[in-house]
């Protein structure tokens, strides 16, 4: 059986259980309600989740924009310069190891309950890895590639552009997966924690009142939004892996393209 | 000039004349954290246009350095380095076309794209690129495989990129440094064939870097032998073998004794 097949049958399996196993009493509706009754929650309140996504997505968007444009334009900078990369790069790897969940108390403070707090507890969050990446990314292209540009004449701005660039692109999206996940993992927290409107105060308020359906009705547009990001970094990624794959070892692609056809006439 | 697309390519192949190439007295100190390193000591060589020159010598011996010079990307410590007569203070792309190891094709662009990128620099247009790329991807024999990806070429067509890129503003000096050192043996000595048949048609004047005693001989119109650090022209030998060369040449004695005389020079450094 084919990988993705298999993948698919888990995923309908579940789903299938999911339904089952609280319709026939094995697990108590309290933790966990069937599907059809977390969907029918989700739907009745459809105006107050729809109301809560709207926020949520706001928060998650403007995070993003400057989490990953923060993440990468600084991480090009400290990626290609030595001097601020020895000054910058031990703090932020530290600080990258400090639950920065710790700060949003703080944030709370200083810039209120509604969502500038979640968008700059989300934006630092999602800031770092996508930094550490996209000067990693940058640390690690070829010296040989800049090499041969500068062979041909490339000046500094033009290495920075056709080179530089388009050889950090498969690193930059592997750092926007991580930064971006955590980006709604942020938004999501910090609603729940302290807030007054989005998906995760609703998880939250609904929760209080055990009121387990609705709590789920929540978790699923979570999860919807999670799977949506993720097809979209997939997309590029696939995009960016048209060459990504072959860097190294050519020749084992080669068999798979056309054997045979690529003998030139000599 | 949309119409150059519509022109036979041969109106855009006929090549412009061999350099000159004059090192003289040059030499490279290199410094790192207080100790400094000779390099290369008192290198002079005189090349002729249109001729094809091989440096060899042990690891280390500074012929790849000597290459970067010649190609601008490296400023020499001492003496002067003149190509058609001027000297090279930054690389320049009409006057030497350079051929790196494997690594140096853009992986990201099309077999096309990476030749044209030199002219794509100068902002050439579009359909003049398009119509130089082809004719070079024509001249290297990978006619047809432009839109390929550098993955899904083999090792000797990457290289044959590569040359074609190295040719594509028709430079007078083509330099390769070690070009085939990462390829197998067979094609390698394709590679080889091909290279001389390039060149044949170009008339280019070539210096190549090479760890391979017999690519050497089996190229080279003249050997350049260097010694083990501080690099130093140790010999210059003139290889006189008829043109165009066959494989039955390489187990000749004028062969033979050839590799033998670069052979000695190369363990006495060691």
């Amino acid at each position: 059986m084919k990988a993705s097949t298999l993948r698919w049958l888990i995923v309908i399996a579940l789903i299938v259980l999911w339904e089952a196993l609280p319709r026939a009493g094995l697990i108590p509706e309290l933790f966990l309600p069937a599907l059809s009754s977390t969907l029918a929650a989700g739907w009745n309140e459809a105006g107050e989740y729809g109301h809560a996504l709207g926020v949520t997505l706001y928060e998650v968007a403007i995070s993003m924009a400057f989490a990953c444009g923060g993440g990468i334009l600084l991480g090009a900078v400290v990626g290609s310069l030595p001097r601020p990369r020895v000054l910058i790069m031990p703090m932020v790897s530290s600080l990258y190891a400090v639950p920065l969940v710790i700060l949003y108390p703080v944030f709370t403070v200083w810039l209120g309950i509604g969502s500038e707090s979640k968008i700059a507890f989300a934006s630092i969050y999602g800031f770092l890895p996508t930094m550490l990446a996209t000067a990693a990314g940058i640390q690690t292209i070829d010296p040989q590639l800049l090499l041969a540009a500068r062979s041909m004449g490339a000046t500094m701005s033009q290495r920075l552009v056709r080179v530089i660039l388009p050889a950090a692109i498969p690193t930059v999206l592997s750092g926007l997966r991580v930064g971006g996940a955590l980006v709604i993992v942020g938004v999501v927290v910090s609603e729940m924690l302290i807030s007054s409107a989005g998906i995760g105060y609703l998880i939250s308020r609904y929760r209080t009142i055990l009121d387990s359906p609705h709590v789920f009705a929540g978790v699923l547009l979570v999860l919807a939004m999670a799977i949506a990001f993720n097809a979209v970094i997939r997309m590029l990624e696939r995009k960016a892996a048209i060459w990504q794959t072959g860097t190294r070892g050519g020749q084992d692609t080669v068999e798979e393209i056309a054997p045979g056809s690529l003998q030139p006439a000599t | 000039m949309g119409g150059n697309a519509m022109q036979p390519l041969a109106n855009v192949t006929p090549f412009k004349r061999a350099g000159a190439i004059q090192v003289q007295n040059v030499g490279q100190v290199f410094r790192t954290s207080g100790a400094e390193v000779v390099a290369l000591t008192d290198v002079s060589l005189d090349i002729k246009p249109g001729r094809f020159v091989v440096l060899v010598g042990p690891s280390g011996c500074g012929k790849s350095t000597l290459l970067m010079m010649l190609a601008g990307l490296r400023q020499q410590t001492s003496g002067t380095i003149l190509i058609n007569g001027a000297p090279v203070p930054a690389p320049d792309p009409n006057r030497v076309g350079v051929v790196f190891q494997e690594a140096s094709l853009f992986p990201w662009l099309t077999a096309e794209e990476n030749v044209e990128f030199p002219l794509a620099l100068r902002g050439v247009a579009k359909a003049e690129r398009r119509a130089k790329a082809e004719a070079m991807l024509q001249l290297v024999g990978l006619e047809g495989f432009g839109k390929r990806h550098p993955h899904e070429l083999s090792g000797g067509m990457k290289q044959r990129v590569s040359i074609a890129r190295g040719l594509v503003q028709d430079p007078p000096v083509l330099l390769m440094d070690e070009p085939f050192a990462a390829l197998d043996e067979q094609t390698r000595m394709t590679m080889g064939d091909e290279l001389l048949r390039i060149w044949a048609a170009t008339g280019k004047t070539v210096v190549f870097v090479t760890h391979s005693l017999t690519e050497a001989v089996y190229l080279a119109d003249e050997v350049a032998v260097m010694s083990a650090r501080p690099g130093r022209i140790v010999d210059l030998l003139q290889v006189q073998l008829p043109r165009p060369r066959t494989y039955e040449m390489l187990s000749g004695d004028a062969f033979g004794s050839l590799r033998d005389r670069i052979w000695r020079h190369i363990r006495k450094s060691a």
